[in-house]
C-alpha cells in the first residue's frame, strides 16, 4: 500500500506536467493532437489525484490536512476538479493552461517534501477540524481560480485598449466572460472562508479555552476576509466594474498565499501543529 | 491527362472586362450545351463577380482555346471587347491543381474565400442538370469539393476576420459575451459602417439605433437592416443605453469628445462601451480611450486586425499546397487507371487468385496423375471467361451511356472491386 502511495506520489506531478503540456501546445500552437488530448488527460490527472487523496487518508488514518504539503495536495486537487467543472459547463478550455499550472506547482512541492509524521496530535483527528480545513481549502482554491481569471482579463482588457492582436486576444474567451468567472469564483471563495472562519471561531474555544486576539494568523484571516467583503459591497453597492473589482480580487489572493504560507511557517502562534 | 482550363480571372482582366464575361446561372446551360455538341465530351462552367473559368475535356486532343474563348465571348456579345490576353489556359496536371488551388480558397482576390466553393457547387449542378459531365469531371469536382473542405478543416485558410466590417464584429464578440443583450448606434450611413451593423445583427444584435443628419437616409437604412431612427441632434441622449457605437460621418470636428464620453460612462455606471470610429477624418476624439472601460477604435486598428489575419492565412499556403499535391497525386493515379492496360493486368490477377485459391483447396481430393489436368482445365476456363470481356474491352465500339472507354473501365473496376485491391 506504501508502495502504491509512494509510486502515485511521484506519478502525479508527471500527470499534471503532461496535462499542462497539452493545454499549452493546444493554446500557444493550435497543436491539434494537444487539443484532443488535454481533457482526457486532466480526466485521468484528477481520478489519479482522488485515488491518491482516499488511499493516503484510509493508509495512515487521517485525511491530508496535517501539514502544509498534505494541504498543498489537496489544494492541487480541489484547484484541478473546480477547475474541470467550469471547463465542463461553459464548454471553453482555452484558460486551461493558466489555471492548471498551479496544482502542477503545488502538487510538484507536496511530492518532493511530504511524508508522514510519526505522531499526530489528536486534535488533528477532530471531525470539525475537517471541516474547518476543508472549507478554508475550498475558499483558497476558489479565491486561486479568482485571481487566475482576473489576471487573464487584465490581460486581455489591456491588450484590446492598446490594439494588440495576438494570440490573447485569438484565444481567450470575451471580457465579460471572464470577469464573470472570476467574479462567481470569488463569491464561492468568500462564502466558504466565512464558514470556516466562523467553525475556526467556534472550534477553538472549545480546545484551546482562549482565543489569542494577537495572533498573526487570525490577523491575516480578518484582513483577507475584510478586503473581499468591501469589494464585494462595492460591486452591489457602488457599482464598481471590471478592472477596480479584479484588481482588488488579486490582490485579496496575494494577502491569502502569503497568509497561508508565510505567516503558517513563521509567525502563527496556534496554527502550527508540525 | 486529357484536361483542359479556360478562363479570366481577378489575376488576368480587370473588373470592366470580368463583368462583361459573367454568367448569370440562367445563362450558363444553353452555352455548355452548345460547348459539349461543338467540341468537348464533358464541360463545367464556374462564373462568379472575380472568374469565369469552364474546365473540359476535348473530343479532339488538337483543340485550342481560341474558338472557345471566341464563342464564350460571342454568347455575351463582346467580341470586339475582349482579347486572348485576358485569358489563360491550363491542360492536364496544372488544369487539375488550378482547379483545387480555386476550391482551396487561394486564388481568390481575398485569400481563404469560403464562399467559392459553394459558387463552383452550383456549377457543377447546373452541368450535370445539362447532362455535361461526365466520368473524369465528376470525379475531378468531387475530389475538389473534398479538397476545398480539408482546406478548411485541416489548415486555418478562414480564421480570423479579413474585411474592417467583420474585424470590428469580432471585437465586439471579445468584449461582450452575449450581443442579443446589446444595443447598438450607427451614426452615419457609410458603406462599411452599414456592414458592420450588418454582421452585427447577424449575431443577434439586441436592438439597432440608426441616427443621420439627414433623416430619410436613416429611415432608408432602417428600412434595409431593420431598427428604429434616432434624431440626430437628439442621439447623444440615447448614449447611456448604447454598447457599441459605430461613427462613419463626414465632419470637421469631433462628433463625440472625450468630455462627452466622460459623462455618458458615469451615468452608464462605467459598463463597457465600444466605439467603432471608420470617420476620415476621426469622429471620436482619441483621448476618450484612456477611460476606463471604453474601448476605441478607429480604421488603423481594424487594418491592423486584418492585415495580420491575412498575413497568418498566407502562412497555411504551404500546408495548402502539400494538401493538393497529395489528392492530385491521387486523382492522376485514378486517372492513370482508367487506361485499359492495366485495368486488364488487374482483372487477370484478380481472376488468377481466386483459380489459384480454390484449386489450393480442392486439389488434394483429386488423384496425383490428375492434378495437372485439373490446373490446366481451371486455367482454360478462367481465360475463356475474360475472352469476350477483353475484346469488348478494347473495342471501340460506343455503348450509349457510356461514351468513353473510361466510364466501362471505371463500371468494370467498381463491378470487380479492383480499386480496393489497388488501394492495399
Amino acid at each position: 500500500m506504501h508502495v502504491l502511495i509512494t509510486g502515485i506520489q511521484i506519478l502525479l506531478p508527471v500527470l499534471y506536467f503532461c496535462t499542462i503540456w497539452a493545454y499549452a501546445r493546444s493554446f500557444f500552437s493550435s497543436l491539434r493532437i494537444a487539443g484532443t488530448l488535454k481533457t482526457p488527460l486532466l480526466i485521468c490527472t484528477i481520478v489519479v489525484h482522488a485515488l491518491y487523496i482516499v488511499l493516503r487518508t484510509f493508509v495512515f488514518g487521517h485525511p491530508p490536512i496535517t501539514s502544509i504539503f498534505e494541504i498543498l495536495t489537496l489544494i492541487a486537487f480541489t484547484i484541478a476538479l473546480v477547475y474541470g467543472y467550469i471547463e465542463f459547463k461553459t464548454a471553453n478550455s482555452s484558460t486551461g493552461y493558466f489555471i492548471l499550472i498551479l496544482p502542477f506547482f503545488f502538487q510538484v512541492v507536496s511530492s518532493l517534501f511530504i511524508k508522514e509524521a510519526s505522531e499526530i496530535p489528536t486534535m488533528l483527528r477532530s471531525n470539525l477540524l475537517g471541516f474547518h480545513v476543508t472549507s478554508a481549502l475550498l475558499g483558497y482554491a476558489a479565491i486561486t481560480i479568482s485571481a487566475v481569471y482576473g489576471f487573464l482579463y487584465l490581460m486581455l482588457y489591456h491588450d484590446i485598449k492598446s490594439s494588440q492582436f495576438g494570440l490573447i486576444y485569438k484565444r481567450l474567451p470575451n471580457l465579460e466572460v471572464l470577469e464573470r468567472m472570476s467574479f462567481t469564483a470569488t463569491i464561492f471563495g468568500f462564502l466558504l472562508l466565512t464558514v470556516a472562519i466562523i467553525v475556526g471561531l467556534v472550534w477553538l474555544p472549545r480546545v484551546l479555552g482562549v482565543i489569542p486576539y494577537t495572533d498573526p494568523k487570525l490577523f491575516g484571516t480578518v484582513a483577507i476576509w475584510l478586503i473581499y467583503a468591501v469589494g464585494l459591497t462595492a460591486k452591489k453597492v457602488i457599482g464598481w466594474q471590471g478592472k477596480r473589482i479584479i484588481v482588488l480580487s488579486m490582490f485579496g489572493f496575494v494577502i491569502a498565499m502569503f497568509s497561508m504560507t508565510i505567516i503558517n511557517m513563521f509567525f502563527s502562534g496556534f496554527h502550527r501543529f508540525y | 491527362m486529357n484536361i483542359h482550363c479556360l478562363g479570366i480571372s481577378h489575376h488576368t482582366a480587370a473588373i470592366e472586362i470580368r463583368e462583361k464575361l459573367w454568367f448569370s446561372l440562367q445563362e450558363i446551360p444553353p452555352l455548355l450545351s452548345s460547348l459539349k455538341e461543338k467540341y468537348m465530351s464533358e464541360a463545367v462552367l464556374i462564373s462568379t463577380c472575380n472568374r469565369t473559368e469552364l474546365y473540359y475535356v476535348p473530343r479532339e486532343n488538337s483543340l485550342n482555346g481560341t474558338p472557345i474563348w471566341k464563342m464564350l465571348a460571342q454568347a455575351k456579345g463582346v467580341g470586339q471587347e475582349v482579347g486572348d490576353q485576358h485569358f489563360y489556359s491550363k491542360s492536364s496536371e496544372e488544369a487539375v491543381a488550378h482547379l483545387f488551388r480555386v476550391s482551396a480558397g487561394i486564388d481568390s482576390m481575398v485569400l481563404g474565400d469560403v464562399q467559392i466553393l459553394n459558387q463552383m457547387k452550383e456549377a457543377f449542378t447546373i452541368a450535370q442538370e445539362q447532362r455535361c459531365t461526365g466520368t473524369i469531371t465528376n470525379r475531378l469536382f468531387h475530389t475538389a469539393f473534398h479538397v476545398g473542405k480539408r482546406a478548411r478543416t485541416e489548415t486555418e485558410i478562414g480564421e480570423g476576420a479579413v474585411s474592417i466590417s467583420y474585424a470590428a464584429t469580432e471585437l465586439a464578440s471579445k468584449i461582450f459575451e452575449d450581443l442579443s443583450r446589446r444595443t447598438a448606434l450607427l451614426i452615419g450611413a457609410g458603406n462599411t459602417g452599414k456592414l458592420t451593423a450588418k454582421h452585427l445583427a447577424g449575431r443577434e444584435l439586441g436592438q439597432l439605433l440608426i441616427t443621420n443628419r439627414t433623416r430619410s437616409r436613416a429611415e432608408e437604412l432602417v428600412a434595409l437592416l431593420g431598427g428604429r431612427v434616432v434624431d440626430f441632434d437628439r442621439f447623444p441622449a440615447e448614449l447611456p443605453a448604447v454598447d457599441i457605437v459605430i461613427s462613419s460621418v463626414e465632419a470637421p470636428n469631433y462628433v463625440l469628445t472625450a468630455k462627452d464620453l466622460h459623462s455618458v460612462m458615469k451615468q452608464r455606471g462605467n459598463r463597457p462601451l465600444f466605439l467603432i470610429d471608420i470617420g476620415v477624418p476621426r469622429n471620436i476624439e482619441p483621448a476618450a480611450n484612456r477611460i476606463g472601460n471604453v474601448f476605441l477604435h478607429d480604421i488603423d486598428a481594424l487594418n491592423q486586425i486584418v492585415d495580420q489575419n491575412l498575413a497568418h492565412r498566407k502562412e497555411e499556403i504551404p500546408k495548402i499546397e502539400r494538401l493538393i499535391g497529395e489528392e492530385l497525386t491521387e486523382f492522376s493515379s485514378w486517372v492513370g487507371s482508367l487506361e485499359v492496360t492495366p485495368t486488364i493486368q488487374q482483372l487477370r490477377e484478380h481472376f488468377e487468385f481466386i483459380r489459384q485459391e480454390e484449386v489450393g483447396k480442392h486439389l488434394h481430393h483429386f488423384a496425383a496423375d490428375k492434378q495437372a489436368e485439373v490446373e490446366m482445365l481451371t486455367k482454360r476456363i478462367v481465360n475463356k471467361l475474360l475472352h469476350t470481356p477483353m475484346v469488348n474491352l478494347k473495342s471501340t465500339e460506343e455503348i450509349p451511356g457510356m461514351e468513353d472507354t473510361r466510364a466501362k473501365l471505371s463500371l468494370l473496376r467498381h463491378l470487380f472491386g479492383l480499386d480496393k485491391k489497388n488501394r492495399s
